[in-house]
């Protein structure tokens, strides 16, 4: 490098040297978000990144253009990105661990979904109804969680990548008034990352 | 009852932070790959937990993917230095807040619950600027 390229660089490094980038993707799903660049350089900017495909320069004033195709190193990069999570639905006879019918074969796919990911990992996550007050319900779907995550260890599922959480009566399967009682929205979410 | 409530509501609270100190996990991991917590250096196998604040290394030839609690993915290509600054999430109200740093190197981003929980609830940190994660796909690189 020549010294005045040398200088050139050394300036920047005061600010951070390395000419840093991004690039917006489409989502899997087909969709896109968007990236605000906040700050670039020390200073806020109002900068949005908000097409997908596109490239932004960041450190001084933002430039946003087409990324055209990625650079071998960016593909594998996002190749290297871990799969979505994956969520099934146990049901349970009322007040019971017996799970219905219909969820005994999802168990069998939970156990395969498992057995397909490297650094396989587990959230039991349960939900209520309606019926009562909403902070007795996160402690009620807290609690079924538990239970239901002590009965698949005793199924043979790996307890040390297991975990217990209680969403209460927040994300409703079927949306209904409060106080109303539903079976389909008492049920156990078993989230496989 | 409602004093009742409340005192269940934050037992359970206190269970479900501290029981859930892990904030992610590492899937896959290849060439010289690194966790690094305080003055402790761990490989970053697959199946090791990472705890806020923790930093993860790449070598030349070295790769780390991994999934957070929240469902964001990350994938960190070589000669990385990425720190998790903050990582705050509340499993139950699916909200919370992560900071990102990318000192040098590359990573593709696919954000999780926490992006959706409130504008710029997550930011990644370069050495020449701030991002606020809009729920999206994306890389960063700083070259050295």
């Amino acid at each position: 490098m020549s010294p005045r390229g040398l200088a050139l660089c050394l300036t920047i490094a005061l600010g951070g040297c390395a000419h840093s980038s991004m690039v917006l993707l489409p989502d899997e799903d087909g969709g896109h978000g968007q990236v605000a660049i906040l700050e670039s350089g020390g200073k806020p900017t109002n900068a949005i990144v908000s097409e997908a495909n596109s490239r932004a320069s960041l450190g001084g004033a933002p430039s946003i253009k087409p990324a055209g195709n990625l650079k071998p190193e960016e593909a594998a990069l996002v190749g290297d990105l871990p799969p979505p999570a994956k969520s099934f639905t146990l049901y349970f006879l009322e007040g019971t661990t017996d799970m219905t019918a219909e969820s005994g074969p999802v168990l069998e796919e939970i156990r395969s979904e498992i057995a397909r990911r490297s650094g396989a990992e587990v959230q039991v996550t349960g939900h209520t109804d309606t019926v009562g007050s909403a902070a007795d319900n996160d402690a009620l779907s807290q609690k079924r969680a538990e239970e239901i995550l002590n009965l698949l260890a005793s199924k043979g599922f790996d307890r040390s990548i297991m975990s217990a959480v209680g969403r209460g009566e927040r994300e409703l399967k079927v949306p209904t008034a409060d106080n109303v009682e539903s079976p389909a929205n008492r049920r156990v979410e078993v989230i496989v990352r | 009852m409602v004093g009742r409530s409340l005192l269940l509501a934050l037992a359970v609270g206190l269970i479900a932070t501290s029981a859930h100190a892990e904030i992610a996990r590492v899937k896959s991991a290849s060439g010289v790959a690194v966790v690094q917590r305080g003055t402790t250096r761990i490989p970053a196998a697959t199946g090791q937990e990472l705890l806020p604040g923790d930093y993860l290394e790449t070598g030349k030839t070295g790769r780390i993917s991994l999934t957070f609690i929240d469902n964001t993915r990350f994938a960190v290509g070589p000669n990385s230095r990425i720190a998790v600054s903050k990582f705050e999430y509340d499993r139950t109200r699916q909200q919370g807040s992560f900071v990102t740093q990318v000192d040098r190197g590359s990573l593709a981003i696919v954000s999780g619950k926490i992006a959706k929980s409130g504008r710029d609830a997550m930011q990644v940190r370069t050495p020449n600027s701030l991002l606020g994660v809009r729920g999206t796909r994306f890389i960063v690189e700083v070259p050295k």
